[in-house]
């Protein structure tokens, strides 16, 4: 009699722990982190799609009913969301995902962040007072991100500890091989001099030892005026900038035309999983951009 | 406390607050970590319109909005936005929110008018409840229809929709009271709330009771809650349109006094039952990160069903059955063509108007539209100048349509927090 008991005890907490974990991810460059180290003990979705402006995501009500029933919430941070996510996690009615409780991931408080800003004042645009919010583009920031992803996927579920800690060090065994090579392909890019649209790959321009000489936005979140495209142009005419980097969301408009008229190269850059073809998760990520950069 | 020294007291903890953050390193004791978000929103407009301020306070739309100088003297007070040629100063908007503790939240926003300081709402809400409910409690904006929830500045044109208007003043419907809502465990989006109000507002609802100058009628004020409301919300994404739909509805007594209880030989009362029921839909279709076009359609119906108190030539107390069927609608289309532009149109339609007293039909004019359209620029989120020009054939003086064609410039901008925006 006790064993049967045992033997239904033991069915019934497998098929409790059996359930895969929810988790719910703000970008898809999350989405796929969580999917190497969470394997078919979680499903993930993200809210936010690749093609869109991280900062302006529209805050459909169908990501209440994803956060809803979210056992985990894992964001960028650093201020990234906070035009969409705030209110939505209020009308989610879902304690576990709250500030303040386990189940939120705040993944900027595991890097270090850049371009902290001294004072902050709106006359400056759209700025972060907690630093620049897209450190994810440095592809040495990713297994910082893996390893508080791994972490925490085993604070929640406990059970499944081991298996997430190997799909971990199997990611960064696979990953940190691709590192290398993207370092190595970038090398030559040192010293080299651009312009960008908005200040999306500082991360990986300050690591390369590339030097940014200006944005096309005057100040973040600002579209460019013609007063700021003609100080750009004085830029151009008299210095030399190898290339115009340019995201998928914003308007090509000034890039095309600094471009053509001063003949510098544009290249278009993916900013997150699933922003151009073929990019579908982290490791084509960084071969697109990389690629991209480097022209073969 | 009145208005002042609660306006008083605020203007006092505002500074006292800051000068805490600037000792902060110094006091042991300091709190200023703990600063609640705190924002502010000004409201201000210069309107242009072909009736004059004398007229415009005159007209009114039979059976449905009284004009504003009747409005007035039944000591109800004109906050209406946008309401007179020349410079408008709509409102200065003061809203305070934080997390109380690991269980509740709580938010005040507060308008400051010439008229003084309103507490436009101030409410708790719940942070962990399981299950996926959430209550509410406090003065808030009730959770019926699509847009009674939206502040002015989330509104798409200058002015609210002319039946929400009608139907709850200008205001919208803004109760003290508590809400329970639940969201459903589905793998799309289903929410269903109810509210307990108190359910005293001018237009719809009433709680004050009344009797006439000779005591012979004699209508009891409210004693329990005067209001209840459902409402149920369910949104789907197919491909690049999101669609939100929804029901509600609101039942409440209405006791309306209107100088029953003096000596006028025109006033008169209601004592009845209302009930108002609401459907919308709105399509959002996405296109890119900065252009989409959102289709909205609100359709509202009121149902007063009671007694009517009039006098007669002697001004003694007359008791008459009176029905009241009324609609209205909306359906407006808001383009968003790039990261700082959007234009829009709206069609208002007053479309039903039958009141019916002791068996007589009143021969009330109905069908009544508006038109509105609006383009803006956005430089930031957190300013907009918008131009608005609005064509209106609802307003009435002395049953002869008087047409008002506006035009109105709109500056609104915030400082500090700003809240995320909800779909």
């Amino acid at each position: 009699m006790k064993k049967i008991f045992l033997i239904l005890l033991v069915i019934l907490l497998d098929s409790v722990h059996a359930k895969e974990l929810n988790v719910v991810v703000t970008y898809p460059y999350i989405k796929s982190i969580v999917a190497e180290i969470g394997g078919d003990k979680a499903s993930v979705f993200s809210l936010a799609n690749g093609e869109f402006d991280p900062h302006t995501i529209i805050p459909k009500p169908s990501f209440i009913a994803k956060l809803r029933n979210a056992d985990l919430l894992i964001i960028n941070g650093a201020q990234l969301e906070i035009g969409w996510l705030p209110q939505l996690l209020k009308q989610a009615n879902n304690p576990k995902i709250q500030v303040g409780s386990g189940g939120l991931l705040d993944l900027s408080k595991h890097v270090d962040l850049i371009d902290v800003p001294s004072s902050v004042s709106r006359a400056q645009g759209d700025i972060h007072p907690d630093g620049n919010p897209h450190f994810y583009l440095d592809f040495n920031n990713i297994p910082k991100i893996a390893e508080a992803v791994s972490k925490k996927l085993s604070e929640i579920d406990p059970q499944n500890k081991s298996f997430f800690e190997k799909n971990g060090l199997d990611f960064l065994d696979k990953y940190n091989h691709k590192l290398k090579e993207w370092t190595e392909r970038l090398k030559p890019l040192k010293g080299v001099r651009i312009i960008e649209y908005h200040r999306l790959y500082d991360y990986m321009i300050k690591r390369i030892g590339i030097e940014l000489v200006s944005t096309i936005e005057p100040l973040p979140g600002i579209p460019p005026t013609s007063k700021h495209i003609e100080s750009l142009e004085k830029i151009l005419a008299s210095s030399e900038v190898k290339m115009i980097w340019q995201d998928v969301y914003h308007s090509k408009d000034a890039a095309e035309f600094l471009s053509k008229k001063y003949y510098i190269r544009m290249i278009i850059l993916p900013h997150d999983v699933e922003a151009v073809k073929g990019v579908n998760d982290i490791f084509s990520l960084f071969d697109e951009i990389v690629g991209r950069l480097t022209n073969d | 406390m009145n208005r002042f020294n609660l306006f008083a007291l605020i203007l006092f903890f505002i500074p006292g607050m800051v000068m805490f953050g600037q000792t902060s390193s110094d006091n042991p004791f300091s709190q200023s970590k703990f600063i609640p978000d705190i924002s502010f929103i000004l409201d201000v407009s210069y309107l242009h319109r072909n009736l004059d301020n004398d007229e415009i306070k005159l007209v009114e739309t039979p059976g449905l909005i009284l004009s504003s100088s009747k409005e007035t003297t039944h000591g109800q007070a004109n906050t209406d936005m946008n309401s007179l040629s020349g410079f408008n100063f709509n409102y200065a908007e003061l809203s305070v929110s934080s997390t109380v503790d690991p269980y509740f939240d709580l938010i005040g926003i507060f308008h400051l008018s010439a008229e003084g300081f309103d507490v436009e709402e101030g409410y708790f809400m719940t942070r962990n409840l399981p299950l996926g409910f959430q209550i509410k409690g406090g003065k808030f904006l009730s959770g019926i229809g699509r847009i009674n929830e939206q502040h002015a500045h989330y509104w798409d044109f200058a002015n609210m929709p002319l039946v929400y208007k009608t139907f709850f003043g200008p205001e919208g419907l803004n109760e003290v009271g508590a809400q329970i809502n639940w969201i459903t465990p589905t793998d799309f989006y289903l929410l269903i709330g109810g509210e307990v109000l108190k359910g005293d507002n001018e237009n719809s609802f009433g709680t004050d009771g009344y009797q006439d100058a000779a005591r012979n009628i004699k209508i009891k004020s409210s004693k329990a809650p005067n209001l209840y409301t459902g409402f149920i919300r369910t949104s789907i994404d197919v491909g690049n349109v999101t669609t939100l739909a929804g029901v509600s509805g609101a039942f409440g007594k209405s006791r309306l006094n209107n100088e029953f209880d003096s000596n006028n030989p025109d006033g008169h009362a209601i004592y009845a039952n209302t009930r108002i029921w609401n459907a919308n839909l709105t399509m959002k279709f996405i296109f890119e990160s900065y252009r989409d076009v959102t289709l909205q359609f609100e359709y509202l119906n009121r149902i007063t069903d009671g007694d009517l108190y009039i006098k007669d030539s002697t001004l003694n107390s007359q008791k008459e059955k009176i029905k009241k069927d009324q609609s209205g609608l909306y359906a407006q289309i808001v383009y968003k063509f790039n990261k700082n532009w959007r234009t829009g149109l709206r069609y208002d339609l007053l479309s039903n108007n039958d009141i019916t007293r002791d068996d007589n039909i009143l021969n009330l004019s109905n069908g009544l539209p508006q038109f509105s359209s609006m383009i803006e620029y956005n430089p930031t989120e957190f300013s907009r100048i918008r131009l608005e020009y609005s064509y209106d054939r609802t307003k009435y003086l002395e049953e002869e349509r008087k047409v008002n064609n506006e035009i109105l410039l709109q500056v609104n901008l915030t400082i500090g927090a700003h809240g995320a925006h909800s779909f």
